[in-house]
């Protein structure tokens, strides 16, 4: 057990050295902060003094160097455009994002997976037919599509609920649906997937034949052995709670990690981009760490795995 | 003889009471002026409210609202130069402006406006304070937030350079009269006093902030509405300035909303979250105008859309390639195709508002198209694809016109390849691939000068950046800027447009830009030819 978890962290660290060295790298690549920020016009001397002060004038192995040695300290720089610190700048964020994706989950969960069994339990009906239509609709149509048309509908069309920004609990709605809609269709399809898969299995038929009532064969049986797929997905949506709302952000001007991002990026803030990346990256490893800490609980098979590996 | 009954001599005595108290029970009643929320793409780019540092458009449609220059512009009419924080100003030589200060101007403070606030304004420690230092401290280094130090950013004294380049200094003559004095003989000073980047802002108050980047972020100055809430990237909030020397506002509260997605401003106007929508696109009017509810308002605005030729790159060596791109343009075209006519093919970099300096013969390249393939031929041109660097609609329907464009120029003979960019910083860098790319230029005050010297002249971007340079033309922007003879400067504004725009050229305008606003058909307010709202009692009738 031990050695199974020493290599999920292992690759888990590896996973989120790999995030940051790519994000490092490329944001030096694709264009200079100081033209950006100070803007084209400025006079040579102040672009340069611009680069020599946040160091961008060092070798790129450098400042990689003196970036890590930043992290190791807890230091994860300042924003170039606000002279705050970068964590900071994202820490006031995270929870206006969580008052979306919290929620959201919530309604992906508590609808899509009940909506997956359901139309498994009753595959091939008019019931299961319309959850699969609706989901094949909700995971296809995009985020920033689906928000226009809620807000067509509910807000200039009925009046009933407010096109954007944050200031009260009725503003979320609308971005909550957006979002919790698709995610809803994406764990209904899987969820229903992994049933009927398990469904057909020769040990659910055994147990039929047992005499086993059907309802104890689904609890029992059916829905442990589904619930390994579809944790998976429920992880990645976890590890997508801070930076998972980009575009609904932006549809539905909500002031969160995600319009950050992309005002950070188009400003080429480079301490901001790379502190919400390493954020994001830790919260997917994390999720993806104890999604699979979670596959050695419910399934012994990967648990006696790892113990052979060891042998 | 009129007689008066006991009751009657009541009721006057009642009525006379009720009049005596009535302004302490108006000023005791709630503010009943009404509130409005606008939808605007960004609230600014820089995320500071300093004019030294933020010269967008976008910046000057809210910062109009806070600060003011002494020489005010009259945007909603003829943009002329009127009186502002100066009732009147005198030339007293070919270096210097005398301005009468206005008299009972208070800053957002509370603090009566004095002749040592303006020459604090233009000042050392606000617009001249030592870019290296500022430099070498970075951007931030010595102005981060809740920390000392009030040196400001080396672009701020970049920016004050270019709007003042020969600034001598601001001299007090009295407690209402103080004189600008410049270095050198200048035309435009009047002109120049004017732009935003010469506001009046406190010097207690600057004085008072813990930091620049906390002034900057709430500057004190003299307009109609002050600072109430800064929240970067997201909203600005202001609030009436009620001791306004133009006034009460008639506004209790303007609040600028970012909502960088078009189709959710919209929404959001329709919907009656927004009273006012900001940065329409043309081909929305239609669709907006349709519910009988809302208006678009708008028009023509002092700027012109360019594109812009890199003579350093080798296709474009020869003026024969770029006079044949700037022939194979049917500009009307586009401004009926993208702009359903609602703006105009200007004559050439110039504007009505140039008044007599506005060189009324002058037009930009015919549309020839025999002409252009002529000139390709001549060039000897092998078909070597020519680079056309270009931002995803950075400037209203640029990718459309840029498609055109192309084409157009196909048609004279000409491979030109796009290539998308990012940013500025993308298009502007130096390399193999800069060649052609977009622009646009304002005029800032009524002077060619604000223009053609200021964007293409030898401190000007095009020249700075390598991009194109011609002697003669820098000799030229030279007289341009000190001559005070007037027929000697429009003689040499009219050279400078045959160089610039047919012998050699360094750009070809398109179009003039038009800004759109919706609005509630019910809000009785007037746009203006700027991205400036003025929101001043002359211009509110009301809403509802």
């Amino acid at each position: 057990m031990l050695r199974f978890l020493l290599i999920r962290f292992g690759r888990a660290a590896l996973t989120v050295a790999l995030v940051v060295t790519f994000a490092f790298i490329v944001l030096r690549l694709s264009g200079d902060p100081a033209l950006i920020i100070m803007s084209v016009d400025a006079p040579p001397e102040a672009i340069a003094a611009f680069r020599k002060a946040w160091g961008l004038d060092d070798p790129i192995w450098l400042q990689y160097l003196h970036y890590f040695t930043a992290i190791g300290q807890g230091e994860l720089g300042q924003s170039m455009r606000d002279g705050r610190p970068a964590l900071q700048l994202v820490l006031e964020r995270i929870p206006a994002t969580l008052a979306l994706t919290l929620p959201a989950l919530a309604m992906k969960l508590g609808i899509g997976i009940p909506a997956g069994i359901y139309a498994a339990l009753h595959r091939d009906s008019l019931i299961d037919r319309a959850v699969m239509v609706t989901a094949v609709a909700g995971f296809t149509v995009p985020s920033f599509v689906l928000g226009l048309v809620l807000v067509l509908v509910f807000s200039v069309q009925l009046g009933w609920l407010p096109s954007g920004g944050q200031e009260s609990w009725r503003h979320a709605i609308l971005p909550v649906l957006t979002l919790g809609i698709g995610g809803a269709a994406v764990l209904a399809r899987f969820t229903r997937s992994a049933m009927l898969e398990v469904l057909g299995q020769p040990y659910i038929r055994t147990a039929s034949a047992k005499g086993v009532p059907w309802a104890r064969v689904v609890r029992g049986h059916a829905l442990p052995n589904a619930a390994i797929p579809t944790v998976t997905i429920v992880g990645f949506m976890v590890g997508s709670l801070i930076a998972g709302a980009v575009v609904v952000e932006s549809v539905f001007s909500w002031p969160g990690v995600g319009r950050l991002l992309v005002v950070a990026v188009a400003n080429r803030d480079l301490a901001v981009v790379q502190c919400i990346l390493l954020l994001v990256a830790v919260t997917m490893v994390s999720s993806n760490l104890i999604v699979d800490l979670l596959y050695g609980v419910m399934d012994p098979r990967l648990r006696s795995g790892a113990k052979a590996g060891a042998h | 003889m009129t007689h008066f009954d006991r009751r009657q001599f009541l009721r006057l005595g009642a009525a006379a009471g009720g009049t005596l108290a009535l302004p302490g029970f108006s000023v005791a009643q709630a503010d009943t002026r009404p509130s409005i929320t606008i939808a605007v793409q960004k609230v600014v780019n820089t995320n500071t409210l300093e004019t030294l540092r933020e010269q967008s458009n976008v910046g000057t449609r809210v910062l109009s609202n806070m600060l003011e220059p002494l020489i005010a512009t009259d945007w909603l009419g003829d943009l002329s130069l009127q009186p502002g924080l100066a009732t009147g100003w005198r030339r007293l030589d070919e270096r210097t402006v005398e301005l009468t200060l206005r008299e009972g101007v208070t800053f957002h403070d509370g603090e009566p406006m004095t002749a040592e606030d303006v020459a604090f304004s233009f000042g050392a420690e606000r617009m001249w304070g030592g870019a290296a230092e500022a430099g070498a401290a970075g951007l931030f280094g010595s102005v981060t937030a809740g920390q000392g130090g009030k040196q400001p950013p080396a672009e701020v004294v970049a920016v004050a350079k270019r709007a003042f380049p020969a600034f001598e200094r601001i001299e007090i003559v009295g407690p209402r009269t103080v004189r600008f004095v410049n270095k050198t003989p200048d035309i435009t000073l009047e002109g120049r006093i004017s732009r935003n980047v010469g506001v009046i802002v406190s010097r207690k108050a600057f004085a008072a902030a813990p930091s620049w980047l906390d002034w900057a972020r709430k500057p004190v100055g003299t307009g109609p509405y002050k600072v109430a809430e800064f929240k970067p990237d997201q909203s600005l909030t202001l609030v009436a300035h009620d001791a306004y020397w133009g006034g009460r506002p008639p506004l209790k509260q303007i609040r600028f909303v970012e909502v960088p997605e078009i189709a959710s401003r919209i929404n959001g106007l329709r919907s009656g979250e927004y009273d006012f929508a900001c940065d329409i696109p043309p081909d929305q009017i239609g669709d907006i105008a349709a519910s009988g509810r809302h208006e678009v308002l708008g028009g023509l605005i002092a700027n012109h859309r360019l594109t812009v030729f890199d003579k350093s790159h080798p296709l474009l060596e020869s003026p024969l390639i770029r006079r044949a791109m700037t022939h194979a343009i049917d500009r009307q075209a586009i401004v009926e195709a993208l702009w359903a006519g609602r703006t105009q093919v200007p004559k050439g970099l110039q504007f009505d508002f140039y008044g007599p300096m506005l060189i009324q013969d002058w037009a930009v390249p015919a549309y020839d198209m025999a002409l252009a393939r002529k000139l390709v031929k001549e060039s000897g041109y092998k078909g070597d694809p020519i680079p056309y660097r270009l931002l995803n609609n950075y400037y209203t329907g640029q990718v459309a016109t840029a498609q055109i464009l192309v084409e157009s120029w196909r048609e004279a003979g000409l491979n030109v390849a796009v290539e998308m960019k990012e940013n500025f910083p993308q298009v502007l860098a130096k390399g193999p691939s800069r060649a052609v790319r977009d622009w646009s230029n304002s005029a800032s005050y009524n002077d060619p000068v604000s223009s053609i010297v200021a964007q293409h002249g030898p401190t000007g971007q095009q020249w700075q950046i390598g991009e194109w340079r011609n002697e003669e033309m820098g000799k030229l922007s030279g007289v341009l800027e000190t001559s005070m003879d007037m027929g000697q400067r429009k003689a040499a504004f009219r050279r400078m447009l045959e160089i610039c725009e047919r012998e050699d050229p360094a750009y070809t305008v398109l179009h003039q830009t038009a800004n759109f606003t919706a609005k509630r058909k019910d809000i009785r307010w007037k746009t203006g030819q700027s991205f400036a709202m003025d929101f001043r009692a002359a211009n509110w009738g009301g809403m509802g």
